[in-house]
């Protein structure tokens, strides 16, 4: 029963771009525009470029420049922001430097990133990072600071010792907030990593663009354009589906499963602001650790998940 | 055992400060089984804070198994009032009850067989896959619950675990909570605003006037083991509510 619907939205979903392809290919054919060249010519072109010749040579080189950058940052953001978030003290003595580094435009320093470190990778990579670092570190710090006091209370209670409280409580506690920064951080990382490939740099596909349209080579710029597209869209999608992984029970939570269980693709974003108004499929098909207990007591699993966050923002905190 | 002497809390300075509670003195014997009535905002959970260890003293002195409370002691397990948001989403049932038992220095064995025992102990052996926000109010509560009891305390503290069930699931928790405490030998102090949950369950009910201090003292000689129907009806149940009602009331 659930298949034909998919399938439609599926088909939905490509409609609109497969329209968008026709309507350019039958426009560019007789167009004869030298900027905007015969949708065939640039399908050719892509072809010889990208499969998979320059593969290697500039979407690899980008693709792991990002990939660096981007980890430190998180790394980077994820571990400050912690400690920021747990010491009120360090938040102030820390907060006045955030905010300016913060407020400063990554590009604006990649001629400082160009003496320091060369026109080589590690340039591009300190750029990178230092764009995506501050919504991951900003995000992490809040999520912290958001903590249930009584969550930590309870593992006082209990003796547990610090290093587990941070490992099992304040990451997985922070970690929606965590995966927002990083949601945000990773478009900007995309970005970065193309500007900082137009200056001074001898591969990547942002070099590819600039040297193509320098070259009046206007179908291989539009490929180049098109692989950063496609590269932002494949990112986006495993993005999402590992935080859909990762935070399942933060939508369960919110009872908002049921539509993300029954769409966890690429549209599981928007569906997830939207609360869903159907809880009925709930746990029916769910990833792996919620199916474990659909052959639990019936009643129960289909429709409690919505009770204990009613149960709670409806509790006078006493 | 738990002895509280001359326990003192103020929230802010001492003269400015808000005392939740003034002057506490009283002691709860080995297997004993305790209750407090008070009234909402008489310094109940501000009390039990300070006997888990959680919030310190302004003075007094709290002994438990004999050892001062300078932190949360060992023996002693605290099921909060709030017991939905001190259980972890992320973690399924099973993982809830059994997080805290490997920082005591349980074998991973020991600390699965006391889980599956206290899950069963509760009626939730069936939900143990499942997370805290796939159950109801009340199963959430019982996993709080037995999270207590796997933790094999000696003392174990309750804020008014049954506040928010119906009365059904109340009173079968209540009977849980006896047959639990007649088999685990644990010592309990229970916190309640329900005269009759509190005639039902203890051997002792204190009467707590704000800022928390001892008004009234009933023993309850009740027969054991309680029973929902025929011990509510017993004459002398209902000279202790009688009792305990204008005790609450003066
Ligand atoms: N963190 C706090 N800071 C300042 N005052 C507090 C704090 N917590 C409690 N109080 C005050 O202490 C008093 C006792 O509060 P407490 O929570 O102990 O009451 P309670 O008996 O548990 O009430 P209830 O039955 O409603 O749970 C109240 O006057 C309350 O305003
Ligand atoms: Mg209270």
């Amino acid at each position: 029963m659930r298949t034909a619907p998919r399938v439609g939205n599926f088909l939905l979903q490509f409609l609109l771009p497969a329209a968008l392809l026709l309507g350019y290919g039958v426009w560019s054919a007789q167009a004869d525009s030298f900027y905007f060249p015969p949708l065939t010519e640039i399908g050719s072109t892509f072809a010889e470029t990208w499969l998979f010749e320059r593969v290697p040579v500039d979407l690899l080189p980008s693709v792991s420049r990002l990939a660096a950058g981007y980890g430190l940052a998180v790394v980077v953001g994820v571990t400050a922001g912690i400690a920021l978030g747990l010491s009120r003290r360090a938040r102030l003595t820390a907060e006045p430097v955030v905010e300016f580094l913060r407020a400063l435009p990554a590009p604006a320093l990649i001629p400082f990133a160009l003496l320091l470190f060369g026109t080589g990778t590690n340039s591009k990579v300190f750029i990178i990072a230092l764009g995506t670092v501050w919504p991951i570190l900003l995000n992490t710090i809040d999520g912290v600071r958001g903590l249930e006091s009584q969550q930590l209370d309870m593992a006082r209670s209990y003796r547990i010792p610090s290093r587990s409280v941070l490992l099992h409580i304040i990451l997985p506690a922070a970690s929606p907030r965590i995966f927002a920064g990083m949601r945000t951080s990773l478009s900007i990382g995309i970005i970065l990593m193309v500007i900082s490939e137009m200056v001074a740099s001898a591969n990547g596909l942002g070099y590819f663009i600039l040297q193509s349209q320098r070259g009046f080579e206007i179908p291989e710029m539009w490929t180049g354009i098109v692989v950063i597209g496609l590269l932002g869209f494949v990112l986006n999608w495993l993005f999402l589906r590992v935080e859909a992984r990762v935070l399942f029970w933060h939508r369960g939570a919110k009872g908002l499963l049921g539509e993300s269980a029954a769409a966890p693709t690429a549209d599981a974003a928007p569906t997830a602001d939207a609360a869903p108004t159907s809880a009925a499929a709930l746990t029916a098909d769910a990833p792996t650790p919620v199916a474990a207990t659909a052959d639990g007591r019936g009643p129960d699993t289909a429709t409690t998940p919505n009770v204990p966050s009613t149960a709670r923002s409806s509790r006078p905190v006493s | 055992m738990l002895e509280v002497s001359h326990l003192r809390k103020v929230y802010g300075s001492e003269e400015t400060g808000n005392v939740a509670v003034g002057d506490l003195s009283f002691v709860v014997g080995e297997k004993e089984f305790v209750c407090i009535l008070g009234s909402s905002g008489c310094g109940k959970t501000t009390m039990l804070r300070c006997l888990s260890g959680l919030a310190p003293a302004t003075s007094g002195q709290i002994l438990v198994e004999g050892n001062p409370v300078d932190g949360p002691p060992e023996d002693l397990a605290y099921v909060f009032q709030d017991y939905s948001r001190s259980l972890l989403p992320w973690m399924t049932v099973e993982r809830n009850v059994s997080f805290p038992l490997r920082y005591k220095g349980m074998s991973k064995q020991e600390a699965k067989s006391a889980t599956a025992d206290a899950l069963d102990a509760v009626g939730l052996g069936d939900r143990t896959k499942a997370f805290p926000w796939q159950l109801s109010g009340g199963m959430q509560q019982r996993v709080a619950i037995a999270r207590a009891l796997a933790y094999r305390p000696r003392v174990l503290l309750m804020d008014e675990p049954f506040a928010s069930v119906d009365a059904q699931t109340r009173s079968d928790l209540e009977d849980l909570l006896l047959g639990i405490w007649e088999r685990y030998a644990v010592t309990i102090l229970f916190v309640t605003h329900d005269i009759d949950e509190a005639v039902y369950l203890a051997d002792r009910v204190l009467v707590l006037k704000a800022p928390a201090t001892v008004t009234t003292v009933a023993e309850v000689d009740l027969p054991r083991p309680r029973d929902q129907i025929t011990t509510k009806a017993l004459p002398e149940f209902a000279r202790l509510r009688s009792e305990l009602l204008s005790a609450l009331r003066h």
